[in-house]
């Protein structure tokens, strides 16, 4: 199918299966590898990106259903040089162990911190409950955005 | 030598911390060559089976597929994956590259390779296969009974021990007999990464393995064996990797990826599914053990005895060796009059088991701890107060190993985690009668600090290189797994010589170019690599001091290094890169070091851990409410990666203790699935973690460190299996603790 959508702030127009995933088209021919997959299966988040600035597993969603929607990744929140603000937390306080379910996780909290930027602790466990980490027993992370949301600019 | 202190409030990101926040990191998986093709297994759907035929007729036609591989056209020369070093004791060459006869559910059969990931894991689907089914032995008990099919032909008995130490201290008399069975299933790693593997074959004839690894250099010897090639033609690199807990410290994937590379004479990508990396990587091994003490009227242990029964897998791998490290934890942590521990390890038609972190030290305080609690219940004794009355003191010496257990301070990590915890007025509480029960539960743990034993080395080699403008490159075998090597080996060379952490560089392993070490595994990285780090950078500020000396016409001794000059008693300063440059253009010489520093001692590591649970009798779930975790640490290089470190073993612990199991059915299929049918602890569901850190001087670490990663891993079941059974007045000892096992105590309990 032809598709179009937003892909981190700029239109985007392509050739692809209607039932590719998601993450298979960001990932190849899009060449963003920093979107995770961990199980396949929705059940890890490594693989979470925005639709429409609410997180999504990219291994369940086909490509046909981001068409003419916006899709954020981890490359459209910052890079190495110029993270965001909560990237620059995750950073500052060892939020980052292996790393690999770290682009899912900074996807969920990055949502819940445009939608809700005050959120309680709670707020944030249940935000990053669907993003699952072996590394880091999860703290360092709840502390990480809260810090974030303290800091008061956009994520 | 130069020991300055290291301040470990003071948080230093990994170097590629950004990269890794921004998804710029490149994992194996996102690694890509020139003409890559992509391999897809073919796994038994079988537990025990001979393969009769594969037809690749079929299948070889689909297009972009360019090979299918199996017995009939691999090697099929038997290998150990756990092998690291050449002729190494306790390394059973009992598995090949693709099975004849398969022994468990994810052994491999065949494999694909085509152009894409997506026509490889078509044909893999399709490829037919024809199985004679055999008769499956998914328990250890089943496979060593008398008549069971063999799973290999020399029988099922892989390995059997028998250790004994007394202690000295302990008065001999008579007391009270008790005795337990406990089982520990088997875990899953779950590293979010999948196992992954990148390898090309040159023109020149040369391999290179591109892996996430904890040894290169046994993925080396594992691969260059099997492919008879020499050593020196297999290049094996370590890649960032998204984690391992043990799960990828055996060559799993290597062996088959560096075959279809050399096969194919192209780049071969081979990535597992989460299904396939629960049933065809390794698992830790589900053991069971019985456990039979002696205690005195004052609750001292005059007997302790341990029959462990460890059920390998389909292939032996680390399973002798883990069952035998089982043995030599107990006597490390308690003063035990005599001490027994007898172990059997069998094949079953049940996945590969294997090394996890801890490494048989869980699974053994598991065992004992669960079994301490019951004694001091029977003796009216505080759980507190038994291990108070037989933990070992500072100088102990272990009577398994012979080796002191070094300035141990597990007293106090007991005393000081009951207090932040309030053990006394908590354990005093009544778990009350109502729907919801509480309950508080405690244990403790030991482990190691390396691989040294008085009769076998540990040693690891690192070369130190100054540049002109005075900045270091550290050339060592290091294997990142995310906990933070890197960033501890930069910091302890850059504190030595008194530079910025960001003036030391250090790459990852690399078989080619770097220095031999065994790899990141035994609790080693911190105290023996971190060691070595230490003691290369001395070598180099020696050889500094003398070059700077010689041009400043003052004594080596007398100057002292700061903020990367030299400076001399009378106020004149050379600064590092003056140093390098001015050697360099005087005689041409150079500031390298090469170092080989031998570990001299393997003091133990201790953690003592509280757990709060609060039941819900009606649905037998149970929440964690919080935990205290204690570490004798000997000195917390970096506060923040050590706290990171407790934490993340502390949800591995609760999963152990709670949810997490390689459930199989009667046929020996595990469940479908990977996360969908293994949990793990979520954000939502882990409690509050205090972490106190006894910090203290003595051992041979660098800056007096100790081990923290394995350690924290290994009271952590048992504390909160404890808790369960002090709110409930239950001795529940088989794990993991189910709603449904937990309802069916009570039950009984109601109903006896």
């Amino acid at each position: 199918m032809n598709l179009e959508f937003i892909l981190n702030g700029r239109a985007v127009r392509l050739e692809a299966a209607a039932d590719a995933r998601l993450i298979d088209l960001l990932r190849e021919p899009l060449g963003l590898t920093g979107t995770k997959e961990g199980c396949g299966e929705g059940e890890c988040g490594a693989c979470t990106v925005l639709v429409d600035d609410r997180p999504v597993n990219a291994c369940l969603l086909l490509v046909m259903h981001v068409a003419g929607r916006s899709v954020v990744t981890i490359e459209g929140l910052g890079s190495a040089a110029a993270p965001s603000t909560l990237q620059q937390r995750f950073i500052d306080l060892g939020a980052a162990q292996c790393g690999f379910c770290t682009p899912g996780m900074l996807m969920s909290a990055t949502a819940l911190l445009w939608r809700n930027p005050h959120p309680t602790r709670d707020d944030v466990r249940e935000a990053i409950a669907g993003n699952l980490c072996r590394c880091t027993g999860y703290d360092a992370i709840i502390e990480a955005v809260l810090a974030a949301a303290r800091d008061g600019v956009a994520p | 030598m130069h020991n300055p202190s290291i301040d470990g409030a003071r948080h230093v990101p990994a170097e590629d911390a950004p990269a890794k926040v921004c998804g710029e990191l490149r994992y194996a998986t996102d690694l890509t060559r020139p003409g890559l093709l992509h391999a897809c297994l073919v796994l038994s759907p079988h537990g025990h089976a001979d393969v009769l035929d594969i037809d690749a007729t079929e299948v070889l036609a689909l297009e972009g597929v360019v090979g299918v591989y199996s017995h009939a056209n691999a090697p099929d020369t038997p290998y150990c994956r756990y092998r690291i070093l050449p002729g190494q004791p306790g390394c059973i060459d009992d598995e090949a590259l693709f099975a004849r006869t398969v022994r468990c559910v994810g052994d491999r059969v065949a494999a694909v390779v085509a152009t894409t990931r997506h026509a490889a894991r078509t044909a893999a689907l399709r490829l037919p296969v024809r199985f004679r089914l055999k008769d499956v032995l998914l328990d250890a008990e089943a496979a060593l009974a008398d008549g069971a099919p063999p799973i290999h032909p020399g029988g099922n008995l892989v390995h059997e021990f028998a250790h004994a130490a007394t202690c000295d201290g302990v008065p001999a008399g008579t007391g009270i007999t008790m005795q337990s069975d406990v089982a520990t299933q088997m875990l899953h790693h779950a590293a979010l990464e999948p196992h992954t593997c990148l390898a090309d074959w040159d023109a020149a004839g040369r391999l290179t393995i591109w892996s996430p690894c904890q040894s290169v250099y046994g993925v080396r010897t594992v691969v260059a064996d099997l492919l008879q090639l020499p050593y020196s033609r297999v290049r094996v690199i370590k890649v960032p990797m998204g984690g391992s807990f043990g799960g990828k410290q055996e060559a799993i994937l290597e062996p088959i990826t560096a075959f279809l590379a050399m096969r194919s004479r192209r780049p071969v990508q081979l990535t597992l599914d989460r299904e396939q990396c629960v049933r065809a990587t390794m698992v830790r091994p589900a053991q069971r053990s019985h456990v039979r003490t002696v205690t005195s009227r004052d609750g001292r242990l005059l007997e302790l005895e341990v029959d462990t029964l460890l059920a390998a897998g389909g292939y032996a791998s680390s399973s002798p060796d883990y069952a035998e490290a089982m043995a030599k934890k107990v006597t490390r942590l308690y003063r035990i009059g005599r001490y027994r521990h007898a172990g059997r390890v069998a094949y079953t038609n049940t996945p590969v088991a294997g090394g996890m972190r801890g490494w048989g030290a869980p699974d053994i305080a598991t065992c004992v701890e669960i079994h301490l609690d019951r004694v001091a219940r029977v003796h009216a004794i505080n759980p507190l107060e038994l291990r108070r009355r037989n933990l070992v003191a500072a100088l102990d010496v272990d009577p398994m190993s012979g080796m002191s257990v070094g300035d141990a301070r597990v007293g106090d990590c007991l005393e000081r985690g009951a207090q932040a915890f309030g053990w006394a007025n908590r354990f005093a509480t009544e778990p009350g009668s109502g729907r919801y029960r509480r309950g508080v539960g405690l244990a403790c743990g030991a482990h190691k600090n390396g691989m040294y034993r008085p009769d076998s080395p540990d040693s690891s080699s690192m070369t130190l290189k100054m540049n002109e403008d005075g900045s270091l490159d550290l050339n060592a075998t290091i294997h990142e797994v995310g906990a933070g090597s890197l960033p501890t080996l930069r910091g302890i060379v850059a504190r030595v010589l008194d530079v910025p952490v960001g003036h030391v560089s250090a790459g990852e392993a690399d078989s080619e170019t770097s220095p031999f070490d065994f790899g990141c595994f035994g609790s080693r990285m911190t105290y023996v690599c971190g060691a070595a780090a230490h003691a290369v950078a001395n070598e180099l500020l020696g050889l500094l001091r003398r070059r700077a000396a010689a041009l400043l016409g003052a004594e080596p001794s007398t100057l002292v290094p700061r903020n990367g000059h030299l400076h001399a008693p009378d106020g004149r300063a050379l600064s590092y890169g003056e140093v390098v440059v001015r050697s360099r253009m005087a005689d041409g010489s150079d500031l390298i070091v090469t170092h080989t520093y031998r570990a001299r001692s393997n003091p133990g590591s201790y953690s003592v851990q509280f757990a709060g649970v609060e039941v819900d009798t009606l649905t037998g779930l149970v929440r964690v409410t919080d935990m205290v975790c204690t570490v004798d640490i000997g000195r917390a290089l970096d506060r923040t990666r050590v706290e990171g470190q407790c934490r993340g073993a502390i949800q591995a612990g609760i999963g152990s203790a709670l949810c997490e199991e390689v459930r199989l059915d009667e046929a020996g299929r595990p469940a479908s699935g990977g996360f969908r049918s293994y949990h793990i602890v979520n954000a939502a569901d882990m409690p509050p973690v205090t972490v106190v850190l006894v910090e203290h001087e003595g051992d041979d670490g660098p800056f007096g460190a100790k081990s923290v990663g394995e350690i924290a891993a290994v009271p952590t079941t048992a504390a909160v299996v404890n808790a369960v059974n002090h709110a409930l007045g239950t001795s529940l000892s088989t794990l993991p603790l189910t709603p449904e096992r937990i309802l069916e105590a009570l039950d009984a309990e109601h109903h006896p």
